[in-house]
């Protein structure tokens, strides 16, 4: 059966399921993002403070320690909503001399090469946790943080972000054979015209 | 290996796979067919260790420090503000887009930011009092570039993290040649207005009064960037430190100005995310490609390659610049900058100059990059505050100051104390 030709309109039953998963990722990751932004928010008020007492000659201690954590945390969170927002850049030269289904091809095969190798990054990263979890490994600080608690959620974020590349492929893949181009183009195409720096 | 990363770079990156994605992959491609030992095993720890950072925590601080200011409405006063002072030069309005990045770029670390902030408030003008669209247009996607190099600046941060350079001394180093840029983009708009005076439109002047009023507008920025710059510059505070002052002191103008709330706000966040997120995964692709390739012993096969041409420092250094401006028609700012220090900087270093001096070098050759056609980012960003006429106006526009910069390009190998004096005087 050959899947229908541009079908980007009609509003099938199947094509608005596909649409509300759609919808459903974007509004997760926007949530997390939200949550993501005000956690860098409070570590920037929380360097202040730092200085702030610093004029005092005392100082909260650890400051740094924590914004390392924040970072590595907050980043590993933000990248599936990065990927919804088609941040993660690509270099669309060639590609954009590309008609439809040879782009589509290529995005399709881009953001699968992702899923992949961010599967493998994340599976990487168990052992990280894994040997900080036998040794109850603490950081050599004055904090003493034990580093399975920072690392469990750094692991869990990358995690998140290779299931969520993978339910993009999925999705997208779906939307190329049901011929919703239009769809299908906004969430795996490019729109590297907004790089940020 | 050499071949091996230059042809997979090309290759993956024409496939359109994701910058920071082909930058594993090459580093997965190192650790199977040229290291002795497994590296890939140290992936997870890498991933770790690079963004367990004090030091990449003021990226989203800056970035956030930018998206308050784009969004709180200063960049209307501003452009207004300056308008006011420099639009008695030949050329007219032209200068205060110029004037205007450059403020901008003074306390956002985004050249698109910036670029994209100054065009949607210029563009009406424009076409309101009559402006040829060329130099208008170009003058604002070349304006827009400073934002990289006059700090704060992202990319700064970017490059001493990877090559391990002191970042409060490239933020020192990359002051001078950014105002001397800025400064030159003037000085070449009005030298060509003067020629042709149909590229720019009516000189104004305003009176005395008005001028002075207008420069309560232009304060609150001014303060802003000179306690982020001053606090590093004093040694007061790292980086990450003033990029915190500077979100508290962006979220106080805004909230001054009345553009703070809760939209603005949610708006401003998830875009640092967004943003941070592009960043990262393309940083710490590179630190992993970085630590495969010294661990594989690239610096060694560079070295002979380079050995074997015969070439001199400055001959390499000259190849070096034409390979940048090459790719930079290709590939665009950040990316350009990540893929290449791995390769380009130990070479360099190792012909016996200074890194932090070609950092800089670095982001005048990748500023040009953003408008160089046929893939120049601030080109489209210009182009989409537009809305009418053809992107080739743009091109033309952003031409004088392609030379302009490549002027700088030449000034700074020749007299490479226009980076390195303020740093030196840090010490």
């Amino acid at each position: 059966m050959n899947p229908p030709a541009e079908a980007d309109s009609a509003a099938t039953p199947d094509s608005t399921a596909a649409e509300r998963a759609l919808r459903r990722l974007r509004r997760w990751n926007r949530g997390i993002a939200l949550a993501v932004g005000l956690v860098f928010l409070a570590c920037a008020g929380l360097v202040l403070a730092d200085i702030a007492l610093r004029r005092f000659a005392t100082s909260l201690g650890g400051t740094d320690e924590i914004a390392g954590y924040v970072m590595a945390v907050a980043t590993a969170w933000g990248m599936a909503y990065g990927l919804l927002e088609l941040a993660h850049v690509r270099i669309d030269f060639l590609r954009s001399l590309a008609a439809t289904r040879t782009r589509l091809l290529l995005d399709l095969v881009s953001l699968a090469t992702l899923s992949v190798c961010v599967s493998v990054i994340a599976w990487r990263c168990w052992p990280v946790v894994a040997t900080s979890l036998k040794n109850s490994s603490r950081a050599n600080t004055s904090l003493e943080t034990p580093l399975a608690w920072v690392q469990l959620p750094w692991l869990a974020g990358w995690l998140w972000f290779a299931a969520m590349a993978w339910a993009v492929v999925c999705l997208a893949a779906w939307l190329v054979w049901r011929g919703q181009f239009r769809t299908a183009e906004e969430l795996v195409g490019v729109t590297s015209r907004r790089e940020s720096s | 290996m050499l071949y091996f990363v230059s042809l997979g770079l090309l290759g993956l990156l024409s496939l359109s796979i994701p910058v920071g994605i082909t930058l594993f992959l090459l580093g997965f491609g190192i650790d199977r067919l040229f290291s002795p030992f497994p590296l890939t095993r140290g992936l997870g720890s890498m991933v770790w260790s690079t963004s367990d950072s004090a030091t990449l925590i003021a990226i989203p601080f800056f970035v956030l420090l930018g998206e308050v200011l784009v969004r709180s409405g200063i960049a209307e006063r501003t452009y207004a503000a300056l308008d006011k002072w420099v639009s008695w030069l030949p050329g007219g309005l032209i200068h205060a887009n110029i004037a205007t990045a450059t403020m901008f770029s003074a306390t956002s670390g985004s050249s698109v930011a910036t670029a994209a902030t100054v065009a949607t408030v210029a563009m009406p003008q424009a076409r309101r009092l009559g402006y040829d669209p060329k130099l208008f247009s170009g003058a604002i996607a070349a304006g827009g570039t400073l934002g990289i190099m006059i700090p704060p600046s992202i990319n700064l941060i970017v490059y001493g993290f990877l090559t391990q350079s002191s970042i409060p001394r490239l933020f020192l180093a990359g002051l001078l040649p950014g105002l001397a840029l800025a400064l030159l983009f003037l000085a070449a708009t009005a030298a060509l207005c003067l020629v042709r005076p149909a590229l720019g439109g009516t000189r104004r002047i305003f009176p005395l009064a008005q001028m002075l009023r207008a420069l309560l507008h232009l304060l609150p920025i001014v303060a802003l960037f000179t306690v982020i710059i001053g606090s590093i510059y004093q040694g007061w505070a790292t980086p990450t430190e003033a990029a915190s002052v500077g979100v508290g002191g962006a979220l106080l103008i805004a909230a001054m100005f009345g553009g703070l709330n809760r939209k603005m706000l949610a708006e401003s966040l998830v875009g640092t995310v967004k943003i941070t997120s592009m960043i990262m995964l393309v940083v710490i692709g590179a630190s992993f490609l970085n630590f495969t390739l010294s661990s594989a012993g690239l610096s060694g096969e560079l070295r002979a390659f380079f050995d074997d041409l015969g070439f001199g420092p400055l001959a390499t250094l000259l190849i070096v610049v034409a390979m940048y401006v090459v790719l930079g028609f290709f590939i665009e700012t950040l990316s350009l900058m990540v893929v290449t220090i791995p390769i380009v900087v130990p070479v360099v270093v190792g012909l016996g100059y200074d890194p932090i001096w070609f950092g800089i070098l670095m982001i005048v050759l990748i500023e040009m990059a953003l408008i160089t056609p046929p893939v120049g980012l601030n080109l489209y960003v210009v182009q989409g505050a537009r809305r009418d006429g053809a992107m080739s106006e743009v091109m033309l526009g952003a031409f004088p100051y392609v030379l302009v910069m490549l002027a700088m390009v030449f000034a700074l190998i020749a007299f490479p104390q226009l980076a390195l004096f303020l740093p030196a005087s840090l010490q």
